[in-house]
């Protein structure tokens, strides 16, 4: 079976943003990460991988710094590493466009992904590859298991746990998993050294990115918060209770 | 808060990607597992065992040793996961000196094929843990005069003699030793269950809590033939060791120094005195600027040495220099971190007072500072100075 888990290239979340001319400046990043939601469909990719035997693809889409992460993910167990090399902004149609055509490519049967990048947020990959490629997709998922020929996921809603039963081709797109990613060891490390990196252009995949029909206007920092009030003795009391009462409608 | 290793002239850019990804595996076992529970550890006066399952699992047990299933990386890298490891403890990192450089490396350069096949692939994998004996109560800095001796009894070797201050004894599956065979040093594998072995922990240390410290007695022990290390004769055989475990000393400093700094930075930017965070007076900056300035130099020394030992164009002595200074700007670090922290920083809520009395046994062991001292005095002038004795 081909398993293929979908990455993203993030700012580590300590890293400070900064937005120049109205849009986020990437050179002030010093520490990129994989997005953390996409480490859990990494570690339930290498479980299935194992539990089925399977061969385990990892894509990504994004610049030249991107490869790093390949190689950590190499480094835990997956098998062959896709980089669909893309310098500058890509919007959300246009990267599920190059990931769905590199899934057709690779024959992906299962995909596993985040539920959404720290960064963007947007939370839109695995339901938009999922409409691209024809899969069935099940969003918020803790847990992937394989049993009796049959994918088994379990996902979190309003009202509880949800246990869905689904057949290839399908899309998990993971929340907080039921286990964190892996560590590497020295041994996986040494052969990630060696795992080649397959590059391809949107055009080697015959992908179009002219069809997106949404532009970033500008991005923004947070407004800051406003600072904290501190109050000191008995005297206060009337003032916090009233403040509470009638401004944080606490009480 | 976050750690953020100080790296001010960005020293670590210069590592390979392999070195870097062994790093980072390292240090977020540290964060992980390491931090949270050393404070524990070192109140029980233990050495968790998971933390050997883990060095293990990770792989990084005898690091730069190829062959017999060790990891089979540089130097630089071995240094990189000494300063990792060092950085949550002293006693971690010992645990991890010793087994790969004082155990392991011994029967890797000087041991039979029969020896490496059978004792080296459960040591890389932490099943096996390892010590080394050779200081002894009363011959220390001078092990050349050491009192342990062997005896060849036709078909076995009877070793008679104590080692002590032995980091992992009392837990070790394996010991190599050193005794005398007549007026020769040579090298033995002892075993835990041999007859005539014991090794009683070593209690009370102010130091090194979550480090196992032992000696070894041996009485009418009975040792094997095939447990003579072949490859060496003389104090050559020990030093070889040392050399390597100190080479991984002058990595691991940095980790203490650079955890001191981490500490006293982030403690004097929200200690507020006078209305203003500490960090904001002349005096503490002095402290934190003399921390930095210590660090990148101690780094730059590590770095360069590493790069000699990858491509061996190195002689002891520069090991001599880079141990003993990195040990003593690390210790100082500890000592002024601790200052900064004020009474606070006696608490074991912080780790400087932790790192300040482990590196007090990091300074005294694998040479104390004087001895290196004395080593980088002969190499200047040819005279030796260790003793009285032409």
């Amino acid at each position: 079976m081909n398993i293929i888990v979908l990455l993203k290239q993030v700012p580590d979340t300590t890293a400070k943003i900064s937005i120049s001319s109205g849009f986020m400046d990437e050179s002030t990043i010093t520490k990129w990460s994989m997005s953390p939601y996409d480490e859990f469909a990494l570690e339930s990719a290498l479980q299935l991988k194992q539990n089925c035997n399977g061969n385990l693809i990892a894509i990504t889409c994004g610049p030249d710094r991107c490869s790093k992460m390949l190689t950590d993910a190499a480094a835990v167990g997956t098998d062959k590493l896709i980089h669909i090399h893309h310098e500058g902004y890509l919007d959300s149609i246009q990267t599920q466009t190059l990931l769905a055509a590199a899934i057709k490519k690779f024959e992906g049967e299962v995909i596993m992904c985040g539920k959404q990048a720290a960064d963007t947020n947007s939370g839109s990959t695995g339901p938009g590859v999922a409409e691209l490629i024809g899969a069935s997709c099940i969003t918020h998922v803790s847990e992937v298991k394989y049993e009796n020929e049959e994918l088994i996921a379990t996902r979190l809603n309003s009202l509880g746990f949800e246990i869905i039963s689904t057949s290839p081709p399908s899309i998990f797109a993971f929340d907080k998993g039921v286990k964190e990613l892996r560590r590497p060891n020295v041994r996986g490390i040494m052969m990630a050294k060696k795992k080649e990196i397959t590059r391809l252009t949107p055009e080697d995949l015959g992908a179009s990115l002219t069809n997106s029909n949404i532009n970033l206007i500008s991005q923004m920092p947070p407004s800051e918060k406003a600072p904290g009030q501190k109050y000191e003795g008995t005297d206060s009391i009337h003032e916090i209770v009233s403040k509470l009462r009638d401004e944080a409608n606490v009480i | 808060m976050d750690y953020e290793a100080l790296d001010f002239y960005e020293i670590d850019s210069l590592l390979t990607d392999e070195e870097r990804m062994v790093r980072d595996m390292v240090r977020d076992w540290v964060d992980e597992e390491v931090i949270p529970n050393i404070e524990n550890a070192c109140r029980e006066g233990v050495f968790p065992d998971e933390w050997r399952v883990a060095l293990g699992e990770m792989g990084v047990l005898g690091a730069p040793l190829q062959g017999y299933g060790c990891p089979g990386l540089s130097y630089t890298a071995y240094g990189v996961i000494c300063r990792e490891l060092e950085r949550g403890d002293s006693g971690l990192r010992s645990f991890a000196s010793v087994q790969g450089s004082l155990a392991m490396y011994p029967i890797w350069d000087f041991g039979s094929e029969e020896q490496k096949n059978y004792y080296l692939p459960k040591m890389a994998s932490g099943e096996w843990i390892g010590c080394f004996g050779l200081t002894e109560p009363d011959y220390g800095s001078n092990p050349g005069d050491m009192i342990t001796k062997a005896e060849d009894i036709g078909d076995h070797y009877l070793l008679n003699g104590a080692k002590m201050w032995i980091t992992n004894g009392t837990i070790a599956e394996v010991a190599v030793v050193w005794a005398k065979l007549g007026s020769e040093i040579r090298g033995f594998i002892v075993e835990k269950n041999d007859p005539g072995f014991t090794a009683p922990e070593m209690k009370g240390k102010h130091s090194l809590k979550a480090s196992v410290t032992s000696e070894l007695v041996f009485q009418d022990c009975k040792i094997p033939k095939d447990r003579i290390l072949p490859g060496v004769k003389g104090l050559r055989g020990p030093f070889s060791c040392l050399n390597n475990a100190r080479f991984g000393i002058s990595w691991g400093a940095i980790g203490s120094a650079q955890a001191c700094f981490h500490s006293a930075k982030d403690y004097s930017m929200s200690r507020i005195q006078f209305d203003h965070p500490i960090a904001s007076y002349q005096l503490v900056q002095n402290k934190l600027a003399w921390m930095l300035r210590e660090i990148t130099k101690a780094q730059l020394l590590a770095y360069h040495l590493g790069q000699k030992k990858d491509a061996g164009n190195w002689i002891p002595e520069h090991i001599s220099l880079a141990k003993m200074n990195n040990v003593d700007i690390a210790l100082e670090i500890a000592r002024v971190a601790r200052d900064i922290h004020g009474a606070n920083g006696i608490l074991d809520e912080y780790p400087v007072m932790r790192h300040m009395a482990n590196l007090e046994s990091v300074k005294t062991y694998e040479g104390t500072h004087d001895i290196h001292n004395l080593i980088i005095g002969r190499h200047i002038t040819g005279i030796q100075a260790f003793t009285r004795e032409a």
